[in-house]
């Protein structure tokens, strides 16, 4: 045997309360969002206009994310094409694999100019390319807007990122800044195995492979198997841009320094 | 003054163009043209045209009041984009409704499927041409505007309910139910609230009762029926807090679950053309209709067409009521809608009308005046 469900309610409610009072509440809500809407009509006004700065800016005291765009906020890249060494550093460093390293005029036939075109399909504003690149010419801006028609107009060409360059838009100042004491290649030597790969990769062909006096092998000693040669890295000409470091398969190449 | 009805000026404009075209015509065109039958049917097209045009904007740009009202009530702004403030969104969306393919369930019943909507949408245009917004603007003076007004708003639960059984759904079968429970439950209180009103103004004229007004506004000494009036006006239209026909958190959405494109839009003009109806009725029972007091200044009330302006603030102030009351309310459940509706408002409308008869005897109130020439 089952009680029947019944709907409990108070009975004391008072008609002046339950209709009154939300009413003067809406009312008020009316009154305060007539003159103040929540609403920013998007496309044609922006959190990041000055009207709104003193209103949701820092000093109000909200929350982070409502107030004008910040300082370092990672929108779309700019690229200086003028100063890229096409080091290739900013494409080993994309964990999205979204960066291809396109040719651009202006190089010589033999090394042409290679800069990132990038992918916005598939990039993930994690900013690890701009704070790669050695030259600070890849850094990311402000923008946001970035919605296009298919998914073709989202691979962002070099040249199209140096027009994003060209409008002086304010940049993420942001980039991992190597100590000062460490700016140069250095080998371990015992390593390396003459590959070549560092001197071929070298965006300023400052990487000389020198012979090396091959060593005479001990009774029951076996040699390794390698090129006798070394790199010797030219610092004058050397731009810092890493990539011998990356491309050296058996990872002897560091950052150090050297007296 | 009746004399200038809207539809004479239709009758008016209709025998001068055919009477020009005629002049100009051989013989026995001319004469086929001038002919008094055409001259009538053309005007009563003319008149139809009119209303139709006058109620369609009037109910779109109501739509477009409430979403913005019910904008600011949320914090939010409301359409925005689409003409002026978001003005002509309505009718953008009205043309997609237009657009889309009109379909029915298989097992529903084709006649009262196509036929409820239809009928629901054509009640309450006849609805809008009964009722007088000015002087110039009635139909004719009917003896019995206001009880013709009132029958024909009480079809609506017919055709409600006829549509709602035909779509052969159970959700809407049970919204069309609810609906029905609904306005008659409130009907009667609503309609002992217009008795009060036609106590002291003695006729079912509504311009009697607007020219009643003249002096001071029924709101003032009738407002116990205009609570109640209200109150029904808000059953009767199914908004919030009384919209259980269509309650969308439990009968996903009513009576019109299954219709989708024009005929939904019938539904959704309709609705909004009761609100306006149900406005105007507001309007005309208790704030004076198309006059204003006294007091107010000459040049805001001696321009052409003030009595429609006067009117259409007035009605559209009542409407932004109805939406604030939407703002604020939550939705009642049905067991206390009809609780409130037989308990409550019955009682309170016949103490209105017990106060409306007192009213009547006493003849004057200090704060109100005297009443012009007691009725009946
Ligand atoms: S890391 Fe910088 S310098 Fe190197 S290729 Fe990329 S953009 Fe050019
Ligand atoms: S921001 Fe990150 S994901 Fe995007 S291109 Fe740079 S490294 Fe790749
Ligand atoms: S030697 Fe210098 S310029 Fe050449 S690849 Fe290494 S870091 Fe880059």
């Amino acid at each position: 045997m089952t009680e029947p469900l019944t709907a409990t309610e108070k009975t004391s409610d008072n008609p002046i309360l339950w209709v009154a009072k939300p009413m003067v509440t809406a009312a008020r809500q009316f009154a305060r969002s007539l003159l103040h809407p929540s609403t920013v009509v998007y496309p044609f006004e922006r959190l990041e206009d000055p009207k709104f700065r003193t209103e949701v800016g820092i000093e109000s005291g909200k929350p982070i994310g409502v107030g004008p765009i910040w300082d370092n906020y990672r929108g779309v890249h700019a690229l200086n094409i003028d100063t890229c060494i096409s080091c290739n550093l900013c494409a080993f460093s994309c964990p999205d694999l979204c960066i291809d390293m396109v040719t651009v005029p202006g190089g010589d036939p033999k090394h042409p100019k290679k800069c990132p075109q990038i992918d916005y399909g598939k990039c993930s504003y994690c900013g690890f390319c701009s704070d790669a690149c050695p030259e600070g010419c890849l850094s990311m801006t402000t923008r946001y807007e970035l919605s296009v028609h298919s998914r073709r107009e989202m691979v962002f060409p070099p040249e199209k990122l140096f027009g994003i360059y060209q409008q002086k838009l304010p940049m993420n100042p942001i980039r991992v800044e190597r100590p000062a004491n460490e700016d140069r290649i250095v080998l371990e030597p015992p390593l390396c195995i003459g590959c070549n790969a560092c001197s071929r990769d070298c965006p300023t062909n400052c990487i000389t492979m020198m012979e090396i006096p091959k060593p005479e092998a001990k009774p029951g000693e076996k040699l390794p198997k390698r090129i006798w040669k070394e790199p010797v890295i030219n610092d004058s000409d050397c731009v810092r841009c890493g990539t011998c470091i990356s491309v050296c398969p058996k990872e002897c190449l560091f950052w150090g320094s050297r007296k | 003054m009746s004399s200038l009805s809207l539809y004479g000026v239709s009758f008016d404009l209709v025998h001068l163009l055919l009477t020009s075209i005629g002049s100009v015509l051989p013989y026995p065109l001319d004469a086929w043209i001038t002919n008094g039958t055409l001259v009538l049917v053309l005007s009563v097209l003319v008149f139809a045209a009119i209303l139709l045009a006058a109620s369609m904007i009037n109910t779109i740009v109501l739509i477009w009041w409430e979403r913005k009202l019910l904008g600011r009530f949320m914090d939010r702004r409301g359409a925005m984009h689409v003409g002026y403030a978001g003005l002509l969104q309505n009718f953008a969306d009205g043309l997609k409704l237009f657009r889309k393919h009109t379909f029915k369930p298989a097992e529903a019943d084709t006649l009262g499927f196509f036929s409820g909507p239809t009928a629901y949408m054509v009640t309450s245009m006849i609805l809008f041409g009964v009722l007088p917004i000015s002087t110039g603007w009635n139909s004719g003076s009917l003896p019995l505007s206001l009880l013709l007004a009132l029958a024909i708003f009480s079809f609506a639960p017919l055709f409600i309910f006829v549509s709602a059984w035909s779509s052969n759904n159970k959700y809407s079968l049970m919204g069309g139910m609810r609906s029905a429970a609904q306005m008659i439950a409130y009907e009667v209180p609503l309609l002992l609230a217009v008795v009060a009103v036609v106590i002291v103004s003695g006729s079912f004229d509504l311009t009697t009762i607007v020219t009643e007004q003249q002096n001071y506004w029924f709101w003032g000494p009738l407002f116990l029926a205009l609570v109640v009036f209200v109150a029904g006006m808000l059953a009767e239209m199914e908004r919030i807090p009384f919209d259980l026909p269509e309650a969308e958190a439990e009968l996903v959405e009513g009576w019109n679950t299954e219709y989708g494109g024009m005929l939904f839009a019938f539904f959704m003009l309709a609705d909004y053309l009761r609100g306006l109806v149900g406005s105007f009725l507001v309007v005309l029972l208790f704030l004076g209709g198309w006059t204003m007091p006294s007091w107010v200044p000459g040049a805001l009330t001696n321009f052409p067409l003030a009595g429609i302006f006067w009117f259409l603030v007035k009605t559209y102030l009542v409407f932004g009521l109805f939406v604030w009351i939407r703002a604020s309310l939550p939705r009642v459940r049905t067991d206390q809608l009809l609780r409130v509706g037989w308990n409550r408002m019955i009682p309170l409308s016949l103490a209105a009308v017990f106060l409306a008869a007192a009213l009547v005897t006493v003849k004057c109130l200090p704060v109100f005046g005297c009443l012009p020439s007691p009725g009946v």
